[in-house]
């Protein structure tokens, strides 16, 4: 009995060391990421790389601060960030929308893209924007099994057409279409692959989409998202700070404005140039 | 076969073992699994121990009923919540303090979950044994401690053995969930090389680690097969 209690008064202590010797890192920013996101974030081997990842590097060396990211559940980011207590700051591709305006500050935008559909050939209608290429309209989703990734725009989006609001009308709205959620868009593209109709198609960002099929073009497709002929499902990629973090918010903003007005040869900025550094198919 | 193309497999594994980004996720992966297990494992026995010597102690002792009782509460939470909420909540609330390493919130999830069960599972191996040997010994005037450590112990333990065992493999595989706080276990390793920029399919690699799973179960079932023929080595005689 008294052996029992050494030794649970040993492991209790080296909890409580451990926990000191590291709970006092406090000058540094933590940022929160989804590192399944690539070219923003992504793994390389075990370490999170990518345009965000660079971006907030900059942010810290402006600030002259460590910086610590850390990958979580996407779904969980802008919590976090609005409670402030286990992270100052989210980048992980996340789009500006009003609902996630109310529990974080945005910086400038600083990345537009595009929502996508992934589906296997010849399954769903094909039709061509104002510019003659070939795009997928919210109709044709029509009947549809729409798989997306959990609390991402997709999710939204998808989830906004079929449901509608009180002001607006969905595109999908009672046209029997539903939505599956996974965690990650990989997962969603697996359960499509593996043909047990689950799923019929993918909605996920632009770049990423590219990445889901670059290993099976023959039998896969992804094409941009449109509501008319002329009107792409856009949206406006931002970082996510905490609301009492103004002095972070300011050095952010600093560094994707520097970033979006260094022009190169081919008349790309800063941040483009960091897009296609980190995609590589 | 089952969807499956077992040479595009095969293939997938060759491609994991050669590149070396791939092999040391995996094994970084592997490293993270066996020392969360161990450590939980450690917390386990030892809190669960103290548990159930506390709630065998109470059927003789009136004065342990109420720290009997308080150990019941504890025990009914933690079964009865699923553990990937335990450890949602661990992260998110109760060590959500900035710095905190995210493997000793997994350690200590882990380790307080598997204390509850350990501690049914040797409450259960010493109410196995007939409570005739606890009255002879008493009768022959030893004391409570002397005839649970001396006669009851010994014997209980040959029934408390292959459910720790069981314990230990479920332990292993449940911490196949740490990947939602953000650690990189076994399975996580699987998902970053599955992930879009890297193979872009989740099977292969999920296969890969299923082996390594496998293997270490069956690694964990010898151990205990053994330590179990130890034991009932008397039984023989």
């Amino acid at each position: 009995m008294k052996k029992l209690l050494t030794i649970l008064l040993c492991v209790a202590l080296s909890v409580v060391s451990v926990f000191a010797i590291t709970g006092c890192k406090k000058d540094a920013i933590v940022c929160h990421t989804n590192a399944f996101f690539a070219p923003f974030e992504y793994y390389q081997g075990t370490e999170i790389v990518g345009v965000d990842v660079e971006i907030m590097n900059k942010v810290a060396d402006k600030m002259g601060k460590d910086l610590i990211i850390e990958d979580k559940d996407f779904s969980t980011l802008i919590d976090s960030t609005s409670d402030g207590t286990l992270c100052d700051c989210a980048a992980a591709g996340i789009t500006i929308t009003d609902a996630r305006k109310e529990k974080v500050n945005f910086s400038i935008p600083y990345y537009t893209s595009v929502q996508y559909v992934v589906f296997a050939k010849d399954t769903i209608t094909v039709s061509k924007n104002a510019n003659n290429e070939d795009v997928v309209l919210w109709e044709s989703l029509a009947g549809k099994k729409i798989g997306v990734q959990l609390d991402t725009t997709g999710d939204i989006y998808v989830g906004l057409e079929i449901e509608g609001e009180e002001d607006y009308e969905g595109a999908l709205q009672g046209k029997n279409a539903e939505k599956k959620p996974y965690d990650t868009a990989q997962l969603a593209f697996d359960s499509l692959k593996a043909g047990t109709g689950a799923i019929d198609v993918v909605v996920v960002d632009k770049l990423p989409a590219q990445y889901l099929i670059k290993n099976d073009t023959a039998n896969y497709v992804a094409l941009p998202l449109y509501y008319d002929a002329n009107t792409a499902t856009e949206e406006q990629y931002a970082i996510a700070v905490n609301k009492n973090q103004t002095d972070l918010l300011n050095a952010i903003n600093e560094v994707l404005t520097e970033l979006l007005n260094q022009q190169d040869a081919q008349g790309q900025n800063g941040i483009e140039q960091l897009v296609m550094k980190h995609f590589a198919i | 076969m089952f969807g499956f193309n077992v040479m595009k497999i095969i293939n997938g594994f060759i491609e994991i073992f050669s590149t070396s980004d791939y092999i040391t996720t995996v094994l970084d992966g592997l490293k993270l699994t066996l020392i969360i297990t161990v450590c939980a494992l450690v917390i386990g026995l030892a809190l669960g121990l103290i548990l159930a010597i506390i709630k065998i102690m109470a059927l003789n002792m009136p004065k342990m009923k109420i720290p009997a009782k308080v150990c019941d509460v504890y025990i009914a939470i933690i079964r009865g919540t699923p553990v990937a909420l335990q450890l949602f909540i661990m992260a998110f609330a109760v060590f959500a303090i900035r710095g905190f390493p995210l493997e000793l919130t997994a350690i200590i999830t882990f380790g307080l979950n598997s204390s509850a069960y350990v501690a049914e599972n040797i409450r259960a191996g010493i109410l196995s044994i007939d409570k005739g040997q606890m009255e002879a010994g008493r009768s022959l005037g030893l004391s409570y401690g002397t005839t649970m450590s001396k006669i009851v112990v010994p014997q209980a333990i040959k029934n408390i053995i292959p459910t720790i065992g069981n314990e230990i493999i479920a332990l292993l595989k449940e911490t196949s969930i740490v990947s939602m706080i953000g650690l990189i276990d076994l399975t996580f390793a699987a998902k970053i090389i599955g992930s879009g920029q890297n193979m872009a399919s989740y099977i292969v690699p999920m296969l890969f680690v299923a082996i390594f799973y496998l293997a270490m179960v069956y690694l964990i079932t010898l151990l205990i097969n053994y330590i179990e023929r130890r034991f009932r080595k008397s039984d023989r005689q």
